[in-house]
């Protein structure tokens, strides 16, 4: 965490969210099961335990999205992230994790820093976090094998990096959705929703 | 006859046969005996068989020959017959010549009488012909003088046709002079035609101008009607708006109202009392008043009483009957005195109280007074500014519709059309209309108050208000949608992109699972080729180079391995039976299975086939012998050899003894 003491830039600021995306992406892999628990690590973060990949692939894939996200957020044309959650045997989508980021455009490079305690920020990160933790116990079971993807929803104009490509929303037919937390960092606001598929018996 | 030939052949030769080989025995028998004679006997032999033999070839050629001749007759039989056919075919070609023959006189006959009918018809017609000859030079005698006259005839037609010529020019001309003038016709009812189209275009385009003049106007009084409506349910808007705060503001003016009645109320009651106050000051004053008189009277009564005291005192020397009643009179009127001071005194202080009271009513009153037109005047001065507000608002927004209103026509009506000048002149119109509109309200400022319209006023703003609240319940409806949409991850494809890693998770899970699919696909295809391949047991006929060595390694070991099962199961069977025959036969007993550990034994001495022992294996693992039919005659030696000897190769052998001795004895 380079972000300084006194008060919120808007790199410390791209720098909170991507840190936060990057554990909360961790834990709900974990949560999930997408990946065998024996491949997750215990690291402190945020004042509480969470659980970090060991797997190099997976490592891989997600400091690329995550940098990559990092320099969307700096540059506030970024306006979602969403991991979606796909059954690799009928190709269906199963859970969509979405994140919608609210980004203030007013402040620039060169704007003062805002006045918002680090501390209060991590306080909001931890019951986010928290509450993705709890949210998975009203999810449905996710029995069969499944694969994650992770989906940028950024401004029409960006201009699209390589290694990265359209894709579509992935949306889930007959879903339920609940709104969880949102934290903000007084430049970015991230909400967090999770939409699951309906399951048949009632 | 061949065959027979051949089997008199044949039984000839198997003759000569035998005839050959019967001297043979007969030879070795006479061998011994003579010894001497041998060879002359053999030589006459031999001579002799010579002989038969001559005979016999020369029976073989007459045999030949006769076959020969046999089969020369038999050729020349055939030839015969064939030439027989010939002779027949031949014969019958003769007949059939003859008949055609025959057929051909006859009709040369038929030709010859026609010849002559036709001769006879000829010559009739000669004799026509010259009758008619005769005929004809009669009549070419009329042709000539035919001719001659036609020859006249000939000439006054070529007479006629020259003039016909002549004539027939005369109308080429004419012709002529007719097509110029009907192409001259022709040009001209186009050019009729086309002045017609003209004529129809314009006056098409006239009727379209007016029609679309008469729209323009119809759009024009709508738009006015339109601009009218606005400006009224926006004069109704504010209205409603002006009316909402003073609504809003009936509360606190109730209120105000409330306490101002209080006051008022308070006023009253305090002004009763002092008008109650100051009804007691006048009767206080009047009892003052009575009181100053009566001290006055009470003085003058002093006065008086000093002038008869002295009476009195005369008096009371002289009257010493009632000077008691006098002191008692005295202190009774100073009591009086007293208590009359008093009650001057009570007055007094208060008659002061009252004034100080109602002094301090009065200031009260005033003030109240005072705040009441201060608060009249604030309300006045309000509504007189809300008053001018209002219609300074009205003024702006209908200067803002007019023009909103002027651009929109602007916009709408630039495209398909560009009547630029006549949109000057709206622009102009409204202008005007807005300067009047303003002019006019101005006007409206200057006079007093509008008269208000409040019932009709209430009613749109009743309607307006019920259409703002089904506005506003749409509104949350579709932001309640909006907000489900946003949950679900819908977006706006013009402003947001979706974008994702190319080598992510998913895909790469895809991916192996598809390939992994693929190649389970590709061994079981493989597999089942493979089974199908042993099943047929055709294990050699493979082309393929699928099956590479593992397939051909495990081919060979099955096949080696089943041939060694086959051959151990052979070598098994041969052997148990090679056993078994060697046990029955030394034994004299067949041992069979039955069942599980159920052993059936057969002698080979058996009187019958079904004789046999029943021997079952206990679980202990000793034998016993079951009850069979056989047994039952076995009685005795059972019950020696097996319950007294218990021993049961010695009650088999007792049982094989006793069916040998039976069987031999037999």
């Amino acid at each position: 965490m380079t972000s300084t003491l006194k008060g919120i830039t808007l790199k410390g600021s791209a720098e909170l969210v991507a840190e936060f995306f990057s554990f909360g992406i961790n834990s709900i892999l974990y949560q999930r099961g997408i990946y065998p628990p024996e491949t997750f690590t215990r690291v402190t973060q945020y004042d509480m335990s969470l659980q970090l990949t060991t797997d190099v692939k997976l490592k891989n894939y997600l400091t690329n999205v995550v940098s990559q996200l990092k320099e969307w957020l700096f540059e506030c044309t970024v306006q979602k992230l969403v991991l979606v959650i796909t059954c690799l045997e009928t190709n269906e989508v199963l859970e969509r994790w979405q994140f919608d980021i609210e980004c203030d455009k007013s402040a620039k490079e060169s704007s003062a820093p805002r006045e918002k305690s680090i501390k209060t920020i991590q306080d909001e990160i931890r019951s986010v976090i928290r509450q993705i933790t709890a949210t998975v116990t009203f999810l449905p079971l996710l029995e069969s094998a499944c694969s994650f993807d992770l989906l940028v929803y950024t401004d029409k104009d960006l201009v699209v990096p390589d290694r990265w490509e359209e894709s579509g929303p992935q949306i889930i037919s007959q879903s339920e959705e609940v709104r969880l937390r949102s934290f903000t960092t007084s430049i970015h606001k991230v909400n967090s929703m999770v939409a699951y598929k309906k399951t048949d018996s009632v | 006859m061949d065959l027979e030939d051949d089997t008199t052949v044949f039984a000839t030769l198997k003759s000569f046969n035998s005839f050959i080989s019967r001297p043979d025995p007969p030879q070795r028998l006479s061998e011994q005996a003579a010894a001497g004679a041998g060879l002359q006997m053999q030589y006459k032999r031999s001579m002799e068989l010579l002989e038969a033999a001559e005979k016999l070839h020369s029976k073989n050629q007459y045999l030949q020959l006769d076959q020969e001749k046999r089969q020369m007759e038999l050729s020349h039989k055939r030839a015969r017959f064939e030439l027989e056919k010939a002779a027949s075919d031949s014969a019958r070609d003769f007949e059939r010549e003859v008949d055609r023959n025959q057929e051909l006189l006859g009709r040369i006959k038929r030709l010859e009488e026609r010849e002559a009918e036709s001769a006879k018809s000829q010559s009739e017609q000669v004799e026509a012909n010259r009758a008619l000859r005769k005929k004809l030079e009669g009549l070419t005698q009329k042709l000539e003088e035919r001719d001659s006259t036609l020859e006249t005839a000939n000439q006054t037609i070529s007479a006629l046709k020259d003039e016909i010529r002549e004539l027939k020019q005369k109308i080429q001309n004419q012709d002529a002079t007719i097509s110029t003038q009907t192409l001259e016709n022709q040009a001209l009812e186009e050019q009729l035609d086309l002045q017609r189209r003209k004529y129809q275009e314009v006056s098409q385009l006239c009727q379209s101008l007016q029609s679309a003049q008469s729209s323009c106007s119809e759009h024009i009084i709508k738009i006015k009607e339109l601009e009218r409506r606005l400006a009224l349910q926006e004069q109704d808007v504010v209205m409603v708006r002006t009316m909402k705060s003073e609504v809003a503001r009936v509360p606190d003016m109730d209120k105000e109202l409330r306490r101002l009645r209080e006051d008022n109320a308070y006023l009253r009651e305090s002004r009763e009392n002092s008008s109650l106050l100051k009804e007691e000051v006048e009767g206080l004053r009047r009892k003052l008043e009575r009181m100053e008189r009566t001290k006055e009277e009470l003085v003058n009564m002093e006065l008086e009483k000093e002038v008869p005291s002295v009476l009195v005192q005369h008096c009371f020397d002289c009257v010493v009957l009632k000077p008691e009643d006098l002191s008692r009179e005295v202190i009774q009127i100073q009591q009086r005195e007293i208590a009359l001071k008093e009650q001057n005194y009570t007055l007094t202080s208060r008659v002061r109280t009252v004034e100080r009271s109602q002094s301090e009513l009065q200031g009260e009153l005033a003030q109240q007074r005072s705040k009441a037109l201060e608060e009249q005047k604030k309300r006045e001065s309000q509504d007189a500014l809300v008053r001018r507000l209002q219609k300074r608002v009205l003024l702006l927004t209908k200067e803002r519709d007019g023009m909103r209103s002027i651009l929109e026509s602007y916009d709408s009506e630039l495209a398909p059309t560009e009547y630029s000048p006549q949109l000057t002149k709206r622009l102009r119109e409204a202008e005007d209309i807005l300067q009047k509109t303003q002019s006019h309200h101005a006007e409206m400022e200057v006079a007093d108050k509008s008269t208000c319209v409040y019932p009709l006023f209430r009613l749109k703003i009743e309607d307006l208000e019920a259409e703002r609240q089904r506005l506003e319940e749409q509104n949350s409806i579709l932001e309640m949608r909006l907000e489900r949409h946003n949950l679900q991850g819908d977006y706006d494809p013009v402003k947001t992109q979706v974008l994702h890693f190319k080598m992510n998770p998913t895909s790469v899970a895809k991916q192996q699972r598809q390939q992994e699919v693929e190649s389970l696909r590709e061994e079981v295809i493989r597999l089942r080729e493979h089974l199908r391949s042993l099943q047929d047991g055709g294990a050699l006929v493979h082309a393929q180079d699928d099956s590479s060595m593992p397939g051909s390694n495990l081919r060979k070991q099955m096949e080696s391995s089943e041939l060694r099962n086959q051959r151990l199961k052979e070598v098994f069977q041969r052997k148990i039976q090679e056993f078994r025959t060697v046990c029955y036969v030394l034994t004299g007993y067949q041992i069979d299975i039955t069942t599980e550990n159920q052993y059936r034994l057969t002698s080979v001495y058996a009187e019958h086939m079904d004789d046999s022992l029943l021997f079952k294996k206990g679980s202990s693992g000793s034998m016993q012998l079951m009850e069979t039919e056989f047994s039952k005659t076995l009685g005795e030696m059972v019950a020696l050899h097996l319950h007294h000897q218990k021993s049961i190769p010695a009650f088999l052998s007792a049982v094989t003894l006793d069916l040998f001795s039976r069987q031999t004895a037999v």
